[in-house]
């Protein structure tokens, strides 16, 4: 059936229709080209909305073996947050870590229609799929975490040359079913596995000897080489650690001319600076960024309130867990892979570190120029819910709103921070690029994130408001492959989303050193590792993305 | 891995690369051969060996009060008393993650209490996982970093036969560059404490390349004796406290010293076998003594459980319904109130028992507050006929399905062994769920 999505305001920046009022013809799930009206076509009356394609958020923790952990910790808020009744109520809830069924719903009253889990172990991709498959009404994909597995370190060390670790990176990449490929703290987790406690971008970590410059560098020309569309997703060095703006800038410098995202680059923005020694860098590194165009990043945003850290990066986690929230945390090594930290934090808009970490997260996005290169995240839900994701949009595009709750936050840290001198609001376009466009075009995904013909029908609708939270909180209509999903803000339909991923071919010799690692070093057999494609959502099996090599 | 034959097939055939779902240690390396509905083990230990093994019998057929039914009216029957009841409990849950998915699906159409046969233990060490946390190592980290191991309690091997040689194996002479452990100093030779009941002769010989201390100590004295170590190991002094023999104390102390000059020491236990009220404090001091040698070296829990799925029942409770087991859902909402939806507590007020075990033939628990039904093991010998019994296939015998390994992070995709004759806990509970308007 065709739907005719007529007289809203439709902001498609990556086809350059900005603020045009047409119509928009959906057929089997896609976006057709306009043609004139036909008989019984079913008509939605978009007038006075503002017509965006589906949100995607390329970083939020949604599914695996560190979200059910947080879920573990967070009763409490799971007891406060439960699922509003109806139809459509899933018997779950939570707001720091939703349930599965809540994630679902929550995103999609929202107006997104992809979520990317940016950090599965590969040991725990099974539990990550089987979570996402229970995730109804958004499409999935998980990137892999490489860059403190065993395997690769040894195969780095022993200089084994770069067809053997993209043979490497390949099989990882279709064993697990992931569609790109995250580094955190790299060879850091590693590192604390033999007691390392700290591990900078050109310190030499132990066992290995490896440098984190020399894991990156390698991992970069690794997914460069294979063509898989999003850069290295880094979660770099110092996490969280105040001076760690050296290190940010160091590794701007060290990507080599190879794309890189730099993820979170909110809690890799810190100085020294002023007498309690915790400075914003947000001003250095929004200019490397901005001279630096093969470098993206995502700002990892911290709302105040109670919410869990849910982290690869043990090494931080443990250096964090004092600070816990309330104080109760979990860590885990896993499985040659990599490891996992789990701590509640509450964020305070009256201590003076957390404020300015609000404040450096919106100097970040108000200052780093090109929207095409700033994703739109919290980093959920190590910076807050993405459910917050309304009012951080209103944050962004709406200036005496953000001077008001300035106003309001721990005095000291306003005088540590510029935002007040920084008019920049966000317009519509800009929400669009960051939230829609520009995710898509990183993840290589070529029919989302616009409204030209041929791309997915998941369109929203949202009502022309002046407060842009509320705007962005509670849509008139959503539609997913066609189907409307959200009609107010309300939920009234679910439907199955799918999962991408990229597989990328490796030597078959690859299988043969890989089967007698996991029998040996691992005790599991490769065969069980890999995925297969029938496991993923009950058969359905993957979306493969288009490598690019 | 399947050779010879397709599965369909009459020759016998040898299947190799099995994976077992039992005990919850996720042995992925058996071999059985298969004959036409006849399984026989060849490489498993004794307890997978006991729950693989089939004959060429044909499978029971479905009953309704103890008389034979088509599956299509068994399943209606059991709607039937499930839409009747108001207060229905779930038990045993011993099935794969999508049989789980379903049964969670009926729980929430019908409403009722979800426990799982085997949580006793994973609910001793959640008092201190989801109260305080911990530090904890998966399989494969223990198998290569490990340099100082303490099991507290009984002898692991009665309950997971292949633990020492899967956890703690031997770098033999001349072996390849992957050989497990990686990281150990002296990887023949790891120190071993068992701080409770004595080892068995099969464990010792397993374990008899490696430097073994046994500090025996009864049953009701494991909770003090992990106590007084993680005291020892906090410089605390522990003298005259404990009641402890004086010969365990100081046996306790050298350990103690072992642990702080460990690089990786490994502390597990199994919480199923210690009394109810010790489990937790076994978790909860040797997650202390992890906690204190972390300031300075590195240490992890190893917990040990997992039977029948547990694990999973586990995660799926908590991604579905943001709780653990011990919960009853329904009409929208969860309620996880462990004191109430125990099974045995929850079993008090129910007027329903759903009892579901795949995996063995495990009975299922006293009841005559009102109708049973069981989805079954085709062998499950009842003390009372059930008002409805659904023979169901086993995981990882008759179907595929996935399972969750004891560490919590590995989940194992289990493959059918030969053609299924009776549907799977996945059909059963989807069958039932159709008459409440949501099938599959």
């Amino acid at each position: 059936m065709r739907t005719r999505i007529t007289g809203g305001r439709v902001f498609d920046p990556a086809n350059n229709v900005i603020d045009q009022v047409r119509d928009l013809l959906l057929e089997d799930g896609r976006i057709i080209a306009d043609a004139p009206p036909v008989q019984g076509e079913q008509v939605v009356d978009a007038s006075g909305t503002i017509v965006l394609a589906g949100g995607i958020d390329l970083h939020s923790h949604i599914a695996g073996g560190k979200v059910n952990l947080g879920r573990l910790l967070m009763n409490e808020d799971r007891a406060l947050y439960p699922e509003p009744f109806g139809d459509f109520c899933g018997c779950g809830g939570g707001r720091a870590v939703p349930t599965t069924h809540a994630t679902g719903c929550r995103y999609s009253q929202m107006g997104y229609t992809a979520v990317f889990e940016p950090a599965v172990v590969g040991a725990n991709a099974r539990h990550a799929h089987l979570e996402m498959a229970d995730i109804p009404n958004i499409d999935t994909g998980g990137f892999l975490v490489l860059g403190n597995d065993d395997f690769l370190l040894r195969l780095i060390a022993q200089s084994e040359g770069q067809q053997a670790i993209n043979d490497y990176v390949a099989w990882m990449l279709k064993a697990t079913q992931c569609c790109a490929i995250k580094i955190v703290n790299p060879g850091g987790i590693n590192a604390f596995k033999f007691n390392g406690r700290a591990l900078d971008l050109d310190e030499t970590g132990p066992f290995y000897g490896l440098t984190p410059r020399r894991i990156l560098n390698t991992l970069q020309r690794a997914v460069s080489e294979l063509g898989v569309p999003h850069p290295i997703h880094l979660h770099g060095c110092n996490l969280g650690v105040p001076g760690n703006v050296k290190t940010t800038l160091a590794t701007i410098g060290a990507s080599e001319g190879f794309p890189l995202h730099l993820t979170h680059i909110q809690f890799h923005s810190y100085g020294t600076e002023g007498d309690r020694h915790f400075s914003s860098g947000s001003a250095e590194i929004a200019e490397a960024v901005n001279a630096n165009p093969h470098i993206s990043v995502d700002v990892g945003q911290i709302m105040f309130g109670q919410t869990v850290t849910a982290s690869a990066d043990l090494m931080s986690q443990y250096r964090n867990h004092g600070i816990a929230d309330p104080k109760k945390w979990i860590g885990m090594d896993i499985e040659m892979d990599a490891a996992c930290g789990v701590v509640p934090f509450n964020y305070r808009d009256t201590s003076f570190v957390n404020a300015l970490q609000w404040a450096i997260g919106l100097e970040l996005f108000l200052l780093i120029e090109d929207p095409w290169r700033v994703y739109l995240t919290t980093d959920h839900p190590n910076g807050g819910p993405f459910t917050s994701y309304p009012h951080l949009i209103r944050l962004l595009m709406d200036k005496p709103f953000r001077d008001a709750h300035l106003g309001r936050i721990h005095k000291a840290a306003r005088a540590h921070t510029r935002l007040a001198e920084i008019s920049r609001e966000y317009t519509l376009e800009e929400i669009a690029v960051v939230t829609r466009a520009a995710p898509a075009r990183t993840l290589g995904l070529k029919d989302r994130g616009h409204l030209g013909p041929g791309a997915r029908a998941d369109v929203v609708l949202y009502e022309e408001q002046a407060d842009r939270e509320a705007m962005f909180a509670a849509p008139r209509f959503v539609l997913k492959d066609g189907e409307v999903v959200v009609v107010n803000g309300e939920v009234v339909a679910l439907t199955k989303g799918r999962t991408y991923a990229v597989h990328p071919p490796s030597d078959p010799l690859m299988d043969k050193r890989l089967e007698r690692w996991f029998d040996e070093a691992v005790g599991l057999k490769a065969s069980h590792y890999q995925i297969a494609d029938r496991e993923i959502r009950d058969g359905q099996g993957p979306e493969i993305v288009e490598l690019t090599p | 891995m399947i050779s010879g034959e397709s599965i369909t097939g009459g020759a016998a055939r040898t299947v190799r690369d099995v994976v077992c779902g039992f005990c919850g240690l996720g042995c992925d390396d058996l071999e059985v051969t298969v004959a036409g509905r006849a399984i026989t083990p060849r490489t498993a230990c004794p307890e997978a060996a006991r729950l693989l093994a089939r004959s060429e019998a044909p499978p029971p057929v479905p009953r309704i009060k103890g008389a034979p039914a088509t599956f299509e009216e068994a399943a209606a029957a059991a709607a039937g008393h499930l839409k009747a009841a108001h207060s229905a409990a779930f038990s045993g849950l011993g099935a794969d993650l999508e049989g789980l998915r379903r049964l969670y699906d009926l729980a929430m159409a019908s409403g009722a209490s979800l426990d799982h046969a085997a949580s006793s233990g994973l609910f001793a060490n959640l008092e201190r996982l989801a109260r305080k946390g911990w530090i904890a190592a998966t399989l494969a980290e223990v198998r290569n970093r490990c340099d100082v191991m303490v099991v507290f309690g009984d002898d692991p091997a009665s309950a997971f036969n292949r633990f020492f040689s899967r956890a703690v194996p031997v770098r033999g002479k001349g072996a390849e560059g992957d050989a497990a452990p990686l990281f150990v100093t002296a990887p023949g030779r790891r120190q071993i404490a068992i701080v409770g009941g004595s080892l068995s002769e099969p464990s010792r010989r397993v374990l008899a390349t490696h430097a073994v201390t046994e500090i025996i100590v009864a049953e009701h004295e494991v909770a003090t004796a992990a106590s007084v170590l993680s005291a020892l190991v906090a410089g605390r002094a522990v003298d005259g406290l404990s009641g402890l023999p004086e010969a365990t104390v100081t046996a306790l102390a050298a350990l103690a010293e072992q642990l702080k000059a460990a690089r990786y020491a490994v502390f597990t236990w199994n919480a199923a076998s210690l009394p109810a009220e010790d489990a937790p404090v076994v978790a909860g001091a040797a997650s202390e003594a992890v906690d204190l040698l972390s300031v300075t070296t590195r240490a992890a829990v190893f917990p040990l459980g997992g039977r029948d799925n547990v694990t999973g029942a586990h995660q799926l409770a908590l991604w579905r319904f943001g709780y653990p087991l011990r919960t009853a859902v329904g009409a929208g909402t969860a309620r996880h109130v462990p004191e109430l939806y125990s099974t045995t507590a929850a079993l008090y007020d129910a007027d329903l028992l759903l009892h579901a075990s795949a995996f063995r033939p495990d009975a299922p628990p006293d009841f005559d507050r009102g109708p049973v039904i069981a989805i079954a093991h085709p062998d499950t010998v009842f003390a009372r006929e059930p008002e409805v019994f659904i023979p169901v296939g086993t995981p990882g015998v008759d179907h595929g399905g996935h399972v969750f390994r004891m560490d919590s992070v590995v989940c194992l995709p289990l493959q059918a062994l030969r053609p299924a004759e009776l549907p799977s806990v996945a059909e059963a509970a989807a069958a039932i769920l159709v008459s409440f308007g949501r099938g599959a």
